[in-house]
């Protein structure tokens, strides 16, 4: 039975990822920063037969080195770096530099460390997949002026790092990738559809909720590319429909 | 009288461009963290006194960044060039520190942004209306390689992405924004590769550096705001 374990499980992309290998008869260890609030994602783990949840604050690098220690010896075949945070609309000359910070700890730091922590545990397993959870929004020369600077320097910067621990693992017959949900109707996806600058125009005026992706879909897109990795695709950035991000 | 702005003037390539410009009878604000030790800027200055100055700046203090864009409220400043940068070398999977990735996004990063917003409206006031933050090839996607130089690669990744975006939002005040690329210098933060394991012979000198660079800014157009320019007048690859 393989496993995976995912971050940030309590919702959106993490916990469409949860339900989905749960149900296909994986073992799944799930975190998230409040367990006990994280309703849904109890209630699968008590329907299915292999499916814990830990407390995981991925900003929290002793916590992170902790729960690594709780697991050791425990093969761990896709790691999905998916826990994330997204800015909140930022106009030129309002950058939060603090927020800034926490935001690139959160969404770049954070990845690596989880990378470090748990590379034993995949090099262990089968499948030897660690994946991050990336955004079509890092790409530089798509890129506009949406408030959103934190985030896609953040994203744009995650891209890079997996390039490189791609290199770092390569020897060790694991596979890092980027992986983008797309723009999925989760709390983060719709949550932006919300945002307006400082005149009070929407930010995303031509987007529409119905137009965003359906999670359900975009997991099962991502899992068909997990399962499908080859080598040759270590350290790439890839779309949830297989294409590359340019 | 055209007038330039650089950060880390008092040495490496932020001194080459304060002594090239102000070759040039350019208005220099040379910028650093501690004027009273920075002897060659200083003595740059002593040559043309009132058009080559001195100012204390620490791009990672963003009060001293206000205050510096304060007292030059009503100038026009041309070119401003993001110089001032931190790089390392030997950060092992497995062993990176954290806090030292941390400090080098908050300079490496977070300082041409806040020099970005500081700055703009002197910028924008002069003729030719650049700003201009030193990147680098280490910071290309697709020739990156795990060379223990995880937080210089990411943190120049980003502020590429910085560039394309304030390129996108100061189009309309006319102000074109770029990144540069200027080789393997033969800087102390160059000698630094060598440790790294880098061939000497591939260095160029700081001077040719510069000099490709000046003519880089000297010719850029609209058109080229976003890009991301090698010395060589390529783009870095993404």
């Amino acid at each position: 039975m393989p496993t995976v374990l995912i971050t940030g499980a309590s919702r959106g992309i993490g916990l469409e990822f949860a339900r989905q290998y749960g149900a296909a008869g994986w073992r799944v260890i799930a975190t998230c920063r409040a367990p006990a609030r994280a309703e849904q994602l109890q209630a699968l783990a008590h329907d299915a037969s292999s499916f814990i949840v830990h407390a995981l604050d991925v900003d929290d690098f002793g916590r992170i080195e902790a729960l690594a220690a709780t697991l050791a010896g425990e093969a761990i075949d896709v790691l999905i770096n998916n826990a994330a945070v997204m800015s909140s609309h930022e106009g030129f000359g309002e950058t939060d530099y603090d927020r800034w910070a926490r935001i690139l700890h959160t969404n770049l730091l954070a990845p690596m460390k989880m990378a470090e922590a748990f590379v034993e545990h995949v090099a262990e397993s089968e499948h030897k997949v660690i994946a991050m959870i990336t955004s079509r929004m890092a790409n530089i020369p798509t890129a506009r002026p949406d408030g959103l600077v934190s985030y896609r320097t953040s994203k744009a910067a995650l891209n890079m790092l997996t390039k490189i621990v791609a290199g770092y693992i390569e020897g060790r017959g694991i596979i890092a990738v980027a992986l983008s949900p797309g723009w999925a109707a989760t709390d983060m996806g719709l949550g932006v559809l919300a945002y307006h600058d400082t005149a009070g125009r929407a930010v995303f005026p031509d987007k529409a909720p119905d137009e965003l992706i359906n999670p359900v879909e975009s997991v099962r897109g991502l899992r068909r590319l997990i399962e499908n990795l080859t080598p040759e695709q270590t350290g790439a950035a890839l779309l949830y429909d297989g294409q590359p991000i340019p | 009288m055209d007038s330039i702005l650089i950060s880390g003037a008092n040495r490496g390539l932020g001194f080459e461009f304060a002594r090239q410009y102000g070759a040039e009878g350019w208005r220099v604000f040379g910028c650093c963290r501690d004027p009273a030790t920075s002897i060659e800027l200083a003595a740059l200055a002593a040559e043309a006194p009132g058009r080559i100055t001195i100012h204390a700046l620490d791009v990672n203090d963003h009060g001293s960044i206000d205050a510096l864009s304060a007292s030059l409220s009503a100038e026009p400043i041309d070119v401003l060039v993001n110089n001032a940068g931190v790089y390392h070398i030997g950060e092992r999977f497995g062993a990176i520190d954290y806090d030292q990735w941390t400090q080098v996004l908050r300079t490496n990063l977070f300082g041409p942004m806040k020099m970005a917003e500081a700055f703009a409206d002197q910028v924008a006031r002069s003729m030719r209306k650049v700003i201009a933050t030193l990147s680098s090839g280490f910071s290309s996607i697709t020739n990156a390689r795990a060379d223990h130089i995880v937080s210089y690669r990411t943190s120049k990744c980003a502020v590429n992405m910085v560039t394309k975006l304030l390129a996108d939002e100061l189009a309309a005040r006319g102000i074109i924004v770029v990144a540069l690329g200027p080789g393997w210098a033969d800087t102390r933060m160059g000698w630094l590769s060598l440790e790294a394991g880098g061939n000497s012979a591939d260095m160029i000198e700081r001077a040719h550096s510069i000099t490709c660079l000046r003519g880089i800014i000297d010719g850029l157009k609209p058109a080229d705001s976003g890009r991301c320019i090698l010395y060589t007048g390529a783009d870095i690859p993404r």
